[in-house]
This record gives C-alpha cells, sequence and structure tokens, in this order.
C-alpha cells in the first residue's frame, strides 16, 4: 500500500526534469535495490532557488525524490543543515516496513547536498 | 461486479471473482445452518447438500467422491499431501523431491520437514524455459526418495511442468507424487484419474469460486494421515464442522467450470495471442519470461519484462493512475540488506534488471479484447513516463 502523499509525488511529481548549468549536481543510489536519484541544484546567497531530479527505482523512491525537492526549494542550505534525523524520517508520512529504505535515501540526500555545496562553496 | 474495476482486473492467477451463480448458491446456503455431520431429520438436507458438493467436484476432477476431501485452500491441501504424506517416515527421513518454483505452502512445508525431522530435500532447478525437466528428476531419484511434490502450472509464469511423465514415474517406483494443481483447474481440463498422481491441491478462487475452500484428491484415502484430527467429518480425514456455504460456493464453480472450461481456455488463447501481438507493435524492449507459448503454458498467463523500468513503479503507476491491476516479479525488501525478488524468475536464472522489471499479466473468463488494447495502451503511457523520468540516471 501507498500513502496518499507517497501516490501524489509519485504519479504528478513536480520537480522531474534537469537543470541546463546545475551548480551542483550529484547522484545517490541504494545498492541492495539499485535505485538511484541524480539531482541538479541552483543556490543564491545560499538559497535553494532551483533544482531537478531524474530517478529510477521504486515508486516510493520516485516520491521520495520529489518530496526533498519540494522540501528544499526556496529553502536556505544552512537550515536544510540543521533538519534532523527526526525531521526528515517525518516528511516521509506513513511508510510500509518495505518502504522504510526510502527514509534513508532522503538522509542521504539531504546530508549529500550539504556536502556538495559546501565543496562548491554555496554553504 | 464493478465493471470498471473488472476491466482493469489482469491478475486472475492471484484470484477471481465470484461469479454470479456462485454468489447465489452461498446465500441460498446460508439458511441450511444444520450441522452437516448431526443425524438429526433437519440435516439431512446439508448432509445431501455436501455429497452433492462432493460429486460435481470430483466431477471435475474425474475421481469417485470419496477421494475428494474439502480442505480451507490450496495452502492447506498442499500442506496435508505433504505432511500426511511423510508422517510415516518421521522416524526414518528419507528424501524429498521438489522444484524450486512451487508456490510457498509447498516449499516451506519441505523446509519445515528438513528442519525438524532432517528429510533430505532436492529442489529442482527449472530450465530456461521455466519448466523443469524429466531428466533432471530423473537423475535427482534416490533409493530412499518418499516424495516427489511438483506443481501442474507456476503461477508466475504460467508455465505447465511435466506432471504426466512425473506422475508416470513416481508411479513406476513406487514414490508418493503430489499434484500442486491449484493453478490449473479452472483453465483447462484436469483428470486426474489420467494423471495418475496420490495427491492433488486446488483451491475454489482461482476458478470464480470463494475464499476460504479448496479441497485435496486423495487417490488412496485410507493411506493418509489426517492433518486436523477431531471428528469424524470429511470420511475421518479433516476434524471441524463442514464450512457448507463455502463447499455450496465451490459445487457451482466446479459444475460452471465443467461446462464452460474448455470455451474459457479458448478465450484465454484467443485473449493471450491478442496481448502478445500488442506488446511486440510497442516501440518497447519486451523480453517474455519462460515459454509464453499457449501450449507450453496455462493460457490465462504471460510474465514479461521491460528494459529500463522497475516492474513496481510500473504497476503502481498503472493501478492508481488508470485503475489497471497486475502482478510484479521484484518488490522492495523489508529491510536493506535482503532483495526480494521473485523465487520463480530467479530460479530460472533470469538477471537481475529482468527480474525487477517483470509484470505477470493473467486474465480470466470476464476479460475482454478491448480490455487489453487499453491496457497496452495505458502500459505504454506508464512506461514512456517512468522512462522519462530516469533518463539520464
Amino acid at each position: 500500500m501507498y500513502s496518499a502523499l507517497i501516490v501524489n509525488h509519485f504519479i504528478d511529481p513536480e520537480f522531474v526534469g534537469d537543470i541546463a548549468s546545475p551548480q551542483i549536481e550529484f547522484e545517490i543510489g541504494n545498492s541492495v535495490c539499485g535505485d538511484r536519484i541524480r539531482v541538479q541544484v541552483n543556490t543564491v546567497a545560499g538559497v535553494v532557488n532551483d533544482i531537478a531530479y531524474r530517478a529510477w527505482g521504486c515508486a516510493t523512491s520516485i516520491a521520495t525524490g520529489d518530496i526533498f525537492c519540494e522540501s528544499v526549494k526556496d529553502a536556505s542550505l544552512s537550515d536544510l543543515s540543521a533538519r534532523s534525523d527526526h525531521e526528515i524520517e517525518a516528511m516521509m508520512g506513513e511508510l510500509e516496513p518495505s518502504q522504510h529504505h526510502c527514509i534513508h535515501i532522503l538522509n542521504e540526500l539531504h546530508r549529500t547536498l550539504i556536502t556538495e555545496a559546501q565543496a562548491k562553496g554555496a554553504l | 461486479m464493478n465493471q470498471q474495476e473488472i476491466s482493469g482486473y489482469f491478475d486472475y492467477n492471484a484470484t477471481t471473482p465470484v461469479s454470479g451463480a456462485v454468489a447465489e448458491k452461498m446465500v441460498a446456503s446460508l439458511s441450511a445452518f444444520f450441522n452437516a455431520s448431526s443425524s438429526s431429520k433437519q440435516a439431512q438436507v446439508n448432509k445431501a447438500m455436501l455429497q452433492k458438493a462432493r460429486e460435481s467436484v470430483a466431477q471435475l476432477l474425474n475421481c469417485r467422491p470419496e477421494q475428494v476431501a474439502f480442505t480451507s485452500g490450496g495452502s492447506e491441501a498442499n500442506n496435508w499431501a505433504i505432511k500426511g504424506g511423510l508422517l510415516p517416515y518421521t522416524r526414518t527421513p528419507g528424501h524429498i523431491i521438489t522444484t524450486a518454483i512451487e508456490h510457498p505452502s509447498v516449499l516451506e512445508t519441505v523446509s519445515y520437514l528438513e528442519r525438524a525431522f532432517g528429510f533430505e530435500i532436492t529442489r529442482l532447478k527449472p530450465r530456461g524455459n521455466g519448466a523443469v525437466s524429466l531428466a533432471d528428476l530423473e537423475a535427482s531419484v534416490q533409493d530412499n526418495t518418499q516424495l516427489i511434490s511438483v506443481m501442474y502450472a507456476n503461477n508466475e509464469t504460467g508455465v505447465i511442468q511435466p506432471v504426466n511423465e512425473i506422475a508416470a514415474f513416481a508411479r513406476n517406483h513406487g514414490i508418493q507424487c503430489h499434484v500442486d494443481a491449484v493453478q490449473v483447474v479452472g483453465k483447462h481440463a484436469v483428470d486426474v484419474e489420467a494423471l495418475g498422481a496420490d495427491y492433488v491441491s486446488c483451491s475454489a478462487h482461482k476458478f470464480y469460486g470463494p475464499k476460504g475452500v479448496g479441497c485435496l484428491y486423495i487417490r488412496e484415502p485410507e493411506a493418509l494421515e489426517p492433518l486436523i484430527h477431531g471428528g469424524g467429518q470429511e470420511m475421518g480425514m479433516r476434524a471441524g464442522t463442514e464450512n457448507l456455504m463455502a463447499i455450496a460456493g465451490m459445487a457451482q464453480a466446479a459444475e460452471d467450470c465443467i461446462k464452460f472450461v474448455d470455451q474459457w481456455n479458448d478465450h484465454y488463447a484467443v485473449c493471450k495471442v491478442h496481448l502478445i501481438e500488442k506488446l511486440r507493435q510497442l516501440p518497447l524492449e519486451i523480453l517474455f519470461n519462460g515459454d509464453a507459448s499457449t501450449a507450453g503454458a496455462v493460457s490465462n498467463t504471460l510474465n514479461f519484462s521491460i528494459q529500463g523500468v522497475r516492474g513496481e513503479a510500473l504497476s503502481a503507476l498503472l493501478d492508481r493512475k488508470y485503475g489497471i491491476q497486475v502482478s510484479i516479479g521484484s518488490a522492495c525488501s523489508n529491510n536493506d540488506k535482503r532483495k526480494q525478488h521473485s523465487h520463480v524468475l530467479t530460479a530460472m536464472d533470469l538477471d537481475e534488471q529482468r527480474i525487477q522489471g517483470a509484470l505477470r499479466v493473467s486474465f480470466g473468463r470476464y476479460t475482454e479484447l478491448s480490455d487489453i488494447d487499453n491496457f497496452v495502451l495505458q502500459l505504454e503511457c506508464c512506461t514512456e513516463k517512468l522512462l522519462a523520468m530516469s533518463s539520464v540516471v
């Protein structure tokens, strides 16, 4: 079963696409299930002003990419770096046990964004 | 039955809708509440209903009524045949042959016997076409082989196993033989007499009967140990007050099946050929898993993979956007360390991407060719959407 949150973000994801010249680009994956998500980001003054993703994987991981992008858009990188694991887990709503790996994916998306932003001098 | 729901239903191997005739029979049986095992005058009607039901199912399988014992379904029938057949050997555990593609109610039962009593198990792998080979089975037989358990047709690929040859081989070697025919009864005629197996399992909800009822054909009923002890029901073979409503439903389903199964089978074959033709016209890379012919597999089932997409995501999109239901070959795991791929497709040595992309389509008597046209249309649409989402990943 999929929650309404997952269904909405999976069926009509808002952020699937590309950014022509992204300032930050990274890809994360889950070695067991093979899910992969690529994210492209532009920031202005430490705030995410443009974000897009592409994903290969299960319905929940595709939805996770969209949930991440929606929550990150217009947020400051310093605020994002302070998001707790608990806050990140809550963003996914109710999940079946077989969908729990997407919490790790969402965590990794956050961690990697901050790491990449620091590497590019955006944070 | 909701017409829109049934038009998008392509998962008949999982379960079938109860037919109108079956529902009527079940409702009518509700007023007959007397215990069929009672000796009261009122119970005679119920006893007669039970006997008539047994005769209908026996006619469906081509056996004597006393060789049919009603169960709670296919899983119980499989458990009973295997455990009951091997109970006399628990102190001298020998060897069991089964296949790696059986239903979990067979695989987990033999694993239990292996663990609890020390039986040795051979789990035959299928060849690339999805069928086990008689030669492999013959080569695996040992002097102490006590049971062979092989499914008639696989639930995921529909591929028919060489059960006639295997049952004949078992008879010739004095080995008990169990055939799980759950996926075949209702799809084409099954003649247990001609098959020659000792035990044959079937389940009513796979052929338009109710859930929670099935039966085990037992060639020599007096030779099989009961699974459930307690009362004298089912000729002393299975204790518990009979579920007359479910049994009445199963009997009606059996009677419909006797009349129409050839017609249904022809219809499924037309549907399958139509689906394969339509899929081949798509601009997608589609691989059929197992024997896709109408002779090598039950005619209502087709298993295929679309390169580049995950079956789980594709089935979710088909379901949530278009109300189309199919089955998948791979699901997400409940933990991060173990893959949850189809044991059937894995045993066929298909590569991981192919297993992750697998869909099982199974249709039934209510499927129309226009439903298949719509399915293929939406399949293409959903696949393109998913491919576009992942185009550079």
